[in-house]
């Protein structure tokens, strides 16, 4: 039978999982540890499992009931204390942060903590200067910014992005209209991606990196500039594509963004300058 | 009187208007909650329950929950009344009676002793 401590640390992170404050949980374990110190009995006996009582703790919390995500889904992306610094200027610095198959893992903080930076380590793009990242399938990533060919239209993005996945022509441009159009966006004869508006660039980057199916999406604030309509499709696209297995990893500043998250990771910002 | 243990649906009714009640007399903290239930007769409250509960009712202002340093042992919550709270306790206990009185007339006519049905002797 599991012991008490495991049973306790158990429970931390089945509560972590459901979004449960990092106060409330601490708050929560240590309360469960002084009941079990005082009844002297197992944990199990009085709480059932750490899963089960979590989600119930969670409820009368008041947090965002979350779709149970199975501590043992599958991890498609892991990245171990990461450290990044801009000349001595550190922005990262020890970041972990382990993504599992059907879960959507927020990531938040202020402007400056690194999302950006963190989100192009986990996508290949940069190197960290310290720590290691395992990716265990393919990944679709939309920057912020940047990441289109101003000069090509909708279409050939899809081609190109399809055929880096595998895709025939003709089926990537089928999956980036569905997906387009899922976006509310006509993307025929739309033009080149240099002349759409920032919002619809926005959508066409959110496109590019679904076409596919990748195992993975790293989105960084993608529903910036998109029209209400867009975002909140957006949204439904994305429960969608967490439902049917796949995994997102999203920037936002929107505190919408953590009652759909199964996972929250916080980036402080101003980490002290490396002396 | 033996405590036999409330069945577990039933107590997710009566736990929070119980609790109330008991934190009328001062405050406390959750084990010491759970001790004074089964004494009232209530059976084993499993902490399971009852600190989801206490949660709950934390939420909704209810209670108000301290800190204390444990003796030796981990850090105790405890919890007191707040002003609705104490408001909210008559309300719910009376509701509670008319409840009861009004199931006891609807279940009493069928009502048979535990020890009367031995079933399941036959073969």
């Amino acid at each position: 039978m599991m012991t008490n401590t495991t049973w306790l640390a158990a429970l931390d992170a089945e509560l972590s999982a459901r979004g449960v404050a990092t106060g409330d949980r601490a708050a929560a374990i240590v309360e469960t540890e002084s009941f079990i110190t005082d009844t002297a009995e197992n944990a199990f006996e009085h709480f059932g499992t750490p899963a089960a009582y979590a989600t119930e703790l969670a409820a009368a919390l008041g947090c965002n009931q979350r779709p149970e995500v199975p501590l043992d889904a599958r991890v498609v992306l892991d990245a171990r204390q990461v450290d990044v610094a801009y000349r001595r200027n550190e922005v990262l610095r020890d970041v972990s942060v382990t993504v599992r198959a059907g879960t959507l893992t927020a990531l938040i903080g202020p402007n400056g903590a690194g999302k950006s930076t963190l989100l192009r380590v986990l996508a290949g793009v940069q190197r960290p200067d310290q720590g290691r990242v395992e990716r265990h399938g393919s990944v679709g990533y939309s920057p912020q910014s940047g990441g289109l060919d101003d000069h090509l239209e909708a279409e050939q993005h899809f081609r190109l992005f399809g055929a880096a996945r595998g895709l025939s022509g003709s089926q990537a441009e089928a999956d980036g209209r569905r997906l387009a159009e899922q976006l509310v966006w006509k993307c025929e004869g739309a033009g080149i991606a240099g002349d759409l508006s920032g919002g619809t660039q926005q959508k066409l980057r959110v496109v590019t990196a679904m076409i596919g199916e990748p195992d993975v999406l790293l989105l960084d604030e993608p529903y910036q500039g998109m029209d209400a309509s867009g975002a909140a499709r957006f949204w439904d696209l994305v429960s969608d594509w967490v439902e049917r297995g796949g995994a997102a990893v999203i920037s936002s500043h929107d505190p919408g963004v953590l009652s759909r998250a199964h996972e929250v990771l916080e980036l402080e910002a101003n980490l002290r300058s490396a002396a | 009187m033996k405590s036999v243990d409330t069945p577990k649906p039933w107590l997710r009714g009566v736990l929070e208007p119980c609790l109330l009640a008991l934190l009328v007399e001062g405050e406390t903290y959750g084990y010491e909650l759970g001790v004074r239930l089964e004494a009232a007769g209530l059976g084993k409250v499993p902490g399971g329950s009852l600190y989801p509960a206490l949660l709950r009712m934390e939420k909704q202002a209810l209670v108000r929950a301290d800190w204390r340093a444990g003796d030796g042992g981990p850090g105790r919550k405890y919890y007191a009344l707040t002003d609705a709270g104490r408001r909210v306790v008559g309300e719910q206990a009376h509701e509670w009676l008319v409840f009861a009185e009004t199931v006891g007339g609807v279940l009493r006519p069928h009502a048979t002793t535990p020890t009367a049905s031995t079933g399941g002797a036959s073969s």
